[in-house]
């Protein structure tokens, strides 16, 4: 995508984002007001590690319980549960074409095509082959994921494959190129930060469900703290290119809490081999 | 052997490109400064920044780099600034890459240092060996890019090896438990043929499960070789919050996790491609103490499921990191051994590495071994 196409679109953006109307410190339903406790340069102090409680990685929109694609195989455990909806409203506002795509998404998920060239992005659920999940699907993935915050730079590492991400604060920078995790600036607005997040490229996925997104994305997330286990976090998603307007998720990360909790490396790399390669010949382990 | 992020890292390359407009000027800068940091303490700022790229006079910015260094060098008791909650501050972005082997070759036996003279003329070699790239075999032509090792601000070394101890500059010898369990291994390899598969041919790197700086950040030139060339994607950045450190490598986007509150380890039933780290101050050095690896998986210099790394990262001046590694694994070598190296401080930032999710060239390297392996079956099953 050209730097001025995305540059018209965070324009797009802002405008939308400024018709919305301000929420400043209100809490979150439920919550009473709250002050977060700061970090050595007076900016609230989200360092932790957190973990979102929903169902949003099978489906982001609301979804019963269902059998996995193998039940003959996994029986119960490759069930997916039910849950409610992440997006505000329920309804993604998807164009036409693009509804028909997302819904071949969801026929094709099980595809891992191994090939030498771009195609093999063409269909296959991307956490299915351990691919980086992108932005905001890393903030739902059933995985906690550790904030590091420092003045410059907030770094946020993933337990979801090691994926990880840097969110410029001071000085901004300008993505390089398109990439899985996207590109993320960001600044505080009262107790909130904000993260701009573009130079996504086209192949990650929203879900298991197929819902899907060009490299035209750009994402506003908001993380507010509303406790000091709780995080609302708020995303604001816009591509032209599939939806016809911007949406919202939004739902609550709850902080781990466990007595020296950490990230367990889950390195998928070694779990997906059999499955990409094994179908093209290339996968034959010593011991079978 | 495989499509390494190419595409983000060629968005690297515009301003590296600009170190290589100047390179022979900036190879011979590096050179003559880097040069004072092993003994000194205390260098130049990265090229990136110390190179006037409009530079008309070499000669008269070499001797002001250099002065630059000798003044640094002056701060006998510099010690490294505070984080705002008192810790030595390591924050920054690193460069991991050496033309200095592991071990110290035999030629130099007994001797662990070269002299200045000597220094610069290893180095000036070790970088025209790989700056010389023979098209018809290259895999990669890395310098297309700017991105491989002679045109980072990859620094000279006086020492003859990276291993400090023993004091021979060598790898103690195997353990008879070890030596066993690599014959074992060898011959486990032998009886696979003609199974080639990416497990079997692929190693870690290659399969995009681990990048270059997994378990110690440095092994000496590239991955599993003792006198490769310094090394691509080699940058690295420290990030620290109360109670933890990261190491963030640009290689494979691996992030090690380091707590500094005295928390036990995991289980040794839990084992990592990173292993699982514990760290602590002692004065102004970072130490830590890394256990749990994958093994077989990592194997690091043929490491077992014993081993513990422990390394230390000194800020010895305001832009070189001392970084020292212990293997300690009783059950592989008969004594521990040390490296010792430094690191420049580099511009940042970091690049996403997303390896896995475009490895064409292991695909093809196992093919292409397939292949090789039928011709050579059906050779021999009718011989000319």
């Amino acid at each position: 995508m050209n730097i001025r196409v995305r540059g018209v679109m965070i324009a797009v953006a802002a405008l939308w984002l400024a018709a919305t109307p301000a929420k400043g410190q209100a809490p979150s339903a439920g919550f009473p007001a709250y002050t977060p406790p700061r970090t050595a340069d007076g900016k609230p102090n989200l360092n932790g590690i957190w973990q979102a409680l929903t169902t949003a990685n099978w489906d982001i929109q609301a979804h019963g319980a269902q059998p996995g694609p193998h039940p003959e195989l996994m029986g119960a455990w490759g069930a997916g549960p039910g849950g409610q909806s992440i997006v505000e409203g329920g309804e993604i506002p998807y164009r036409p074409e693009a509804l028909a795509k997302k819904k071949q998404n969801l026929e094709t998920r099980m595809a891992a095509k191994v090939t030498n060239d771009p195609h093999r992005y063409d269909s296959g659920e991307p956490e299915l082959q351990c691919y980086r999940p992108g932005v905001p699907r890393a903030n739902y993935m059933p995985f906690p994921f550790q904030i590091f915050q420092t003045p410059g730079e907030i770094l946020i590492v993933y337990e979801y494959k090691g994926a990880s991400r840097t969110i410029y604060m001071d000085p901004h920078r300008e993505p390089p190129t398109d990439s899985w995790m996207g590109w993320s600036n960001g600044h505080w607005e009262g107790d909130t930060l904000v993260v701009d997040v573009t130079g996504f490229n086209d192949h990650t996925w929203f879900d298991r469900a197929g819902n899907f997104h060009s490299d035209a994305l750009h994402v506003v997330e908001r993380y507010t703290p509303i406790s000091p286990y709780h995080i609302k976090y708020e995303a604001t998603i816009e591509d032209p290119n599939v939806f016809t307007r911007p949406w919202k998720i939004s739902f609550p990360l709850y902080r781990r809490v466990e007595e020296n909790v950490q990230l367990v490396e889950f390195n998928c790399v070694p779990f997906v081999e059999e499955l990409m390669y094994g179908p093209v010949g290339l996968y034959k382990p010593p011991s079978r | 052997m495989r499509n390494r992020v190419l595409t983000p890292l060629l968005m690297a390359a515009p301003c590296r490109a600009c170190i290589r407009s100047a390179h022979a000027f900036a190879v011979t800068l590096v050179m003559l400064v880097a040069l004072w940091a092993p003994f000194l303490g205390a260098q130049a700022p990265s090229p990136s920044k110390s190179i006037d790229r409009v530079a008309v006079d070499p000669e008269a910015s070499i001797k002001a780099a250099a002065d630059r260094a000798k003044a640094e060098a002056a701060l006998r008791n510099w010690t490294p600034p505070r984080t705002a909650w008192g810790d030595p501050d390591l924050h920054g972005y690193y460069l991991t890459a050496t033309y200095t082997p592991l071990q110290r070759p035999a030629a130099l036996a007994g001797k662990p240092f070269y002299t200045e003279q000597e220094a610069l003329e290893v180095f000036k070699k070790a970088v025209e060996t790989d700056a010389s790239v023979n098209p018809s075999t290259v895999h990669y032509d890395w310098k297309e890019y700017a991105m491989d090792g002679w045109q980072s601000p990859v620094r000279p070394n006086l020492r003859t090896s990276l291993i400090v101890d023993p004091e021979d500059g060598r790898i103690p010898a195997f353990t008879p438990e070890a030596q066993k369990r690599q014959a074992d291994a060898r011959a486990a390899a032998q009886a696979r043929n003609p199974q080639v598969g990416v497990q079997t041919l692929g190693n870690l790197y290659t399969r995009c499960v681990t990048g270059n700086n997994a378990g110690p950040m440095l092994r000496g030139g590239n991955p599993g070789s003792d006198n490769g060339a310094a090394g691509v994607t080699a940058e690295a950045q420290i990030i620290q919050t109360p109670g933890y450190a990261v190491v963030m490598a640009q290689s494979n986007d691996d992030a090690r996790i380091i707590p500094l509150d005295g928390r036990p380890h995991l289980q040794s039933t839990v084992r990592n491609y990173l292993g699982d780290s514990r760290g602590h101050w002692e004065g102004n050095t970072l130490v830590v103490e890394t256990t749990n690896f994958i093994v077989p998986g990592t194997n690091f210099n043929g490491a077992s499921a014993a081993l513990k790394l422990t390394e230390r990262f000194t800020l010895v001046g305001p832009n070189t990191l001392r970084y020292v590694y212990t293997f300690d694994d009783p059950s592989t070598w008969t004594k521990p051994w040390t490296a010792e190296t430094i690191f420049p401080r580099i511009e940042p930032p970091l690049y996403e590495f997303a390896c896995h999710e475009q490895n064409y060239g292991l695909m093809n390297v196992v093919k292409g071994a397939q292949t090789t392996e039928a011709e050579q079956a059906a050779n021999k099953a009718s011989p000319r």
